[in-house]
């Protein structure tokens, strides 16, 4: 067994891992809290480009905040349209999606570099070089950042009071508990997850941006929730199964003769037909918020 | 007189969403440095100031008719099928495949249309089962099936329909199966008379039949629905195949109906966008199939009006999508037209206290 | 001692749509006392309470502490003034426990300390119930003790109780009046709110009376009779003889004559298991016989079954074993439609769920659950002209007040939304009719046409079963009760037959026959 070869495969799990685990922990949050966003896509995609500018400007780690700040605003927008103004939350969702396929492909043109842009090497976030392989940064924090949020919701004050918000709305309410605030900041930390995990995609991983960059990842981390059933810890477990069949992927072609007998186009869909099976397999078994997807209103 | 108000007010909202939409884009236009004014004014000169720009929307607006069908079928059923991209590209590949066939002409269009539905029918079957006898969320399904359906659809392209003389294209529909054109030395086909027929058969099927009444109330109540005899299984399953036939035949129609080429481009370049845009299409029609018709056209037109935008103002023409990302945003908001309605009032309070 | 807690002065609420739902009304809360807020369903006791707790923010008006006006943002504000509500659709968190509902909300909170406190709290009130368990898996009595618990852990100063005995046993009611006795001997005030008359004579010192938004009278307890509020609930006189349940005095109403049921069963439900949507078994082992000619009224408190009950009857939800005949044919899991067409009529206790759809239109829901009938449809295609034939006939024939057939339901009143869903039901000539809840919610006209409608019925030789929470309803329309406890019949038995003894025992769970 070629040691090297197996680093570099672990190396690519880990990777692949950290977009899913981070976006789906945040969504996890903001589901607790009753919201659910499938405007994620759109985020990883916008903030994948607002990520890159801010690196250009000021380096790896402000490109990455940026990222951050950007899926934060995304998240605040988004939670004011749905939890105070009672928005329906899959048609924003929808619209974040649409507006970001068509921001960043303008961002992309404006740029000069239409379709594909790849990010300059000297303000890509510059990997811990370990004596198996170079990793990413952001991979200790993808590990641990579930834990945290385990934490706060189940064993603090405030995360009692999103799980109330989340379940049943008007109990929180009577109890004196902002509910519109809560959703808010529940679902724009989310957001900001989210926003971390495109700008990673760019700045730290991939070094490029294109409309199709998060090929669907946005999906997958809500595929994530579901099998996680809003349990943190589970989401990271669901990423690592996600950047596993990633690297499946990657080492299946390589295999002797496989390149030639099997499209390339077939191996790509592994994570996908994975996710689907992982999603059947597990539903009916989870249970979610009472109040999920529901807006709150004091009749 | 108030059944004037309910009619005309969701009409409102979408003009409503439309200028926030404009304004939002202008915004973004003026922060990047170009000058929105001009930019419109480009836009909306070519679209719609023009007899060519004018059937260049009516082209535009044939397979987002289609697609945004496919959305509003699932939508009034009160599922989120956002399949539509996947459903197409499968649709595209099917009419592509029926030029490998000879077939006297007229009636192999009419069979390869068929196909192409029966192949959108059959992309959303298994997302359909999953939904209704395992409960999965179509939203999660529906996109993996788009991706499953990118990557076949580009081995399809590069490899079985690949055009023998041209790499970077499929074979060409043949003669016998190409729509024809309407008007000499535009784009647009009998493409949009088959879309614009599917629409009008979908406000028949939906508003003047029995199954439809049956979808729309398991739509707005499942349980209320469930007692009246409505089976949700059926419902779903139903749902989907009008969906999926919709969004195969705007495969088809792209392809069929689209001059110089009729064929498909590597990368589905020609193809891709449109089940998304369908989606904003469909909101913007208020997922009625009369709506969409005038929606798809006005996105239509955006779409006509953009190279003219990027040419003369400069501005990139992916800028449309964007804007229309933002009016999809302002509708979700429900009531638009009351916020106004407070927020105005609340203007004129101040000021009277004043 | 202070003169009074909380004063409302001229409070008026207007919803966006137009409805006026209070208008004027004066209140004064006074410590040491059980005010009672009566009034019919619909008269704007709920507002002025959600006004009061901070939920709702008045049209006009003002509210008043002794030390000035004050202004509710929201329910915290009011909690800050010793006001807490104890809502009739308890505030709790299902998936928390007793503990962690109580702590919701109180900030900075020791759960240790919280633990002996609540502790203490419950030797005190002798409100009893387990701390450490998921509300979700408690009776509905034990749940409400939480809500009430949860209330006073706050320590407030006024306590608001929305109808509380919708969900006790008579057992349980009085042991209810006796703590909010207590409540009131510590100083407390207590709002009490019923739409039942004599509950207000048995509790309450003081009762404000409202009707239609306004304050009809308020009146000493001791000094008035069941006939003054009575008038001042509903404006007119009745006779005695006539009063509706709502407005019945203890030992009445006089038990309906019994009609004799006549011929075979034609329902019989043998050995049946239901599950909830949770998992357990709602109804076990169930069985009894309906006949024509009968109103058989299956009493007790909510959530012992009786839901599941009518839903699997009626096609709604999986029986999982045991089976269930209409007119001698198996229907066991059979759809809704086809029950329909062999004669089932179905009241759904939750009309908005099961009953209409909103946002379709009178005609639309008109025909919900008959569209593929031949009348209404041809070739698949729905007959506009007849469906609108039939809307109308209803419309007319149960003088339901819309603005027009093409208005949606949504825009209609609870009691109009209720007699389109009869109406509907009543034509498809059903011999057997299953009526859950069928008043709830309604102001007393209406209710009082459907109760007549029932016995109407009952004259023409239908079978009805009549589910119903309000057990006086149930006593007054039925020929045979049952009562349900924990998914089973305790016991069954002429209104005739019954004492208050038994029927406190019957609804507490204690078997007939036994003891």
């Amino acid at each position: 067994m070629n040691w090297a070869y197996f680093w570099s495969l672990f190396s690519i799990s880990l990777h692949a891992m950290v977009p899913i685990t981070l976006t789906a922990v945040g969504e996890v949050i903001g589901e607790t809290a009753g919201l659910f966003n499938i405007g994620l896509e759109g985020i990883l995609l916008i903030s994948a480009f607002t990520g890159t500018l801010g690196a250009r400007a000021g380096g790896p780690v402000l490109g990455l905040l940026v990222g951050f700040l950007t899926g934060l605003g995304v998240g605040v927008i988004f939670g004011i349209i749905c939890a105070y103004w009672k928005g329906s939350q899959m048609i924003a969702g929808v619209g974040i999606n649409l507006f970001a396929l068509g921001f960043v492909a303008f961002g992309l043109q404006v740029l000069g570099s239409p379709g594909f842009y790849t990010v300059p090497r000297n303000v890509q976030l510059p990997p811990i070089r370990t004596s198996v392989g170079s990793f990413s940064p952001v991979i200790p924090l993808a590990l641990l950042l579930p834990f945290l949020i385990h934490w706060v919701l189940n064993h603090t004050r405030v995360g009692l009071r999103i799980k109330a918000v989340g379940e049943n709305p008007e109990a929180a309410d009577v109890a004196g508990i902002p509910v519109e605030l809560t959703q808010l900041l529940s679902t724009a930390v989310g957001a900001a997850l989210a926003g971390l995990a495109g700008a990673y995609m760019s700045v730290s991983w991939l070094g490029s941006v294109t409309k199709e960059l998060s090929a669907g990842r946005g999906f997958i981390a809500l595929a994530t929730v579901v099998f996680s059933g809003l349990r943190p810890l589970l989401a990271l477990a669901g990423g690592l199964i996600f950047g596993f069949f990633e690297s499946l992927a990657t080492w299946i072609q390589s295999l002797p003769g496989v390149k030639e007998a099997v499209p390339w186009q077939f191996i790509s869909m592994i994570p996908y037909v994975a996710t689907l099976l992982v999603v059947a397999g597990v539903i009916g078994r989870v249970r979610f918020p009472k109040a999920l997807g529901v807006p709150y209103r004091r009749e | 007189m108030s059944w004037i108000w309910r009619g005309l007010r969701p009409i409102l909202e979408s003009v409503l969403a439309g200028l926030i939409g404009l304004g939002v884009g202008a915004l973004i236009m003026w922060a990047w440095g170009y000058r929105p004014w001009p930019a419109y004014v480009a836009l909306f000169k070519e679209s719609f100031g023009s007899g060519y720009g004018l059937a260049s929307a009516l082209a535009n607006a044939t397979p987002l008719i289609l697609t945004a069908l496919t959305f509003a079928a699932g939508a009034r059923a009160g599922l989120f099928i956002i399949g539509a991209e996947g459903m197409m590209y499968m649709g595209a590949m099917a009419a592509v495949a029926l030029s490998l066939f000879q077939l006297p002409s007229g009636f192999h269009a009419f069979v390869a249309l068929l196909c192409a539905a029966a192949a959108g029918i059959l992309w959303g079957f298994i997302p359909a089962v999953l939904r209704a006898y395992r409960g999965v969320h179509e939203v999660i399904s529906t996109i993996m099936f788009n991706w499953l359906s990118h990557f076949l659809s580009f081995y399809l392209v590069a490899n079985v329909l690949v055009d023998p003389i041209r790499a970077e294209k499929t074979l060409s529909i043949v003669k016998t199966s190409r729509l024809p054109l309407l008007i000499r030395g535009t784009d647009l086909s009998l493409g949009i008379v088959v879309a614009a027929g599917l629409a009008l058969l979908f406000y028949v099927f939906f508003w003047h039949t029995v199954a439809g009444y049956e979808v729309r109330a398991a739509g707005a109540n499942p349980y209320a629905a469930r007692y009246g005899g409505v089976s949700p299984q059926r419902t779903v399953l139903l749902v989907f195949a009008l969906g999926g036939a919709a969004a195969g035949l705007a495969g088809a129609v792209e392809v069929m109906g689209r001059p110089p080429t009729y064929a498909v481009y590597s990368g589905l370049t020609n193809l891709s966008g449109f089940g998304f845009d369908g989606i904003g299409v469909a909101m913007i029609g208020r997922i009625h199939p009369l709506g969409i018709i005038p929606a798809a056209i006005f996105y239509g037109g955006l779409q006509a009006g953009a190279r003219l935008m990027q040419m003369e103002a400069g501005v990139p023409f992916e800028m449309v999508r964007a804007v229309q990302g933002v009016i999809v945003l302002a509708l979700a908001l429900p009531e638009l037209t009351r916020i106004f309605k407070v927020f105005f009032r609340s203007i004129q309070r101040k000021g009277a206290r004043t | 001692m202070a003169e009074f807690l909380l004063r409302a002065e001229g409070l008026t609420k207007v919803y966006p749509d137009g409805t006026v739902a209070l208008s004027g009304v004066d209140l004064t809360v006074r410590p040491g006392e059980v005010l009672g807020l009566l009034g019919e369903n619909g008269a704007g006791k709920t507002t002025l309470t959600k006004i009061l707790s901070g939920l709702l923010p008045p049209t006009s008006g003002r509210l008043l502490s002794p030390r000035g006006q004050v202004r509710f943002h929201s329910p915290k504000d009011a909690l800050k003034l010793g006001i807490g509500m104890v809502h009739q659709h308890f505030a709790l968190v299902d998936t928390f426990t007793a503990l962690e509902n109580v702590a919701l909300g109180l900030g900075r909170v020791n759960l240790s300390s919280l633990r002996k406190k609540l502790e203490k709290l419950v030797e005190e009130t002798g409100l009893h119930v387990p701390l450490d368990v998921p509300v979700e898996n408690l009776a509905v009595g034990e749940r409400q003790r939480v809500e009430i618990l949860k209330v006073l852990a706050r320590d407030v100063e006024i306590l608001i109780l929305d109808e509380p005995t919708s969900v006790l046993t008579p057992v349980e009611t009085a042991e209810l009046f006796k703590f909010l006795r207590n409540l009131r001997d510590q100083g407390k005030a207590v709002i009490f709110i019923t739409h039942k008359l004599k509950e207000a004579l048995a509790v309450t010192d003081r009762i404000v009376v409202l009707r239609r938004g306004k304050v009809a009278g308020e009146v000493k307890t001791a000094d008035t009779t069941a006939g003054e509020l009575a008038r001042l609930m509903i404006g007119v006189e009745i006779e005695p003889g006539h009063r509706p349940v709502e407005l019945a005095l203890e030992g009445e109403p006089k038990r309906a004559e019994a009609g004799g049921p006549k011929g075979e069963a034609v329902l019989a439900v043998k050995a049946l298991k239901v599950r909830s949507d949770t998992g357990e078994l709602a109804v076990r082992d169930l069985s009894f016989e309906l006949y024509p000619g009968e109103i058989l009224g299956i009493a007790g408190v909510e959530g012992n079954g009786q839901t599941e009950l009518v839903e699997a009857i009626c096609g709604l939800r999986r029986v999982e074993a045991g089976s269930v005949e209409l007119l001698g044919r198996n229907v066991t899991n059979h759809p809704p439609t086809e029950l329909y067409r062999l004669g089932l009529g179905h009241i759904p206790e939750d009309r908005w769920k099961y009953g209409v759809i909103l946002s379709f239109t009178v005609a639309e829901n008109s025909i919900l659950g008959l569209q593929r009938e031949r009348g209404f449809s041809a070739a698949g295609f729905l007959r506009a002209w007849a469906v609108r034939r039939h809307a109308a006939r209803l419309v007319q024939e149960f003088s339901i007040q819309t603005a027009g057939l093409s208005a949606p339901v949504k825009s209609l009143s609870g009691g109009n939304q209720q007699k389109l869903i009869v109406g509907r039901e009543l034509s498809k000539d059903p011999k057997v009719i299953i009526a859950a809840q069928p008043t709830r919610g309604l102001d007393i006209g209406a209710a009082q046409f459907i109760r007549d409608l029932l016995l109407r019925l009952r004259e023409e030789g239908r079978a009805i079963l009549l589910v119903s929470a309000d057990l006086d309803e149930v006593l007054a329309l039925s020929d045979r009760v049952a009562f349900m406890y924990e998914g089973t019949f305790t016991g069954v038995a002429r209104p005739t037959e019954l004492t208050a003894e038994t029927i406190g025992l019957l609804m507490g769970g204690v078997k007939a026959g036994s003891g």
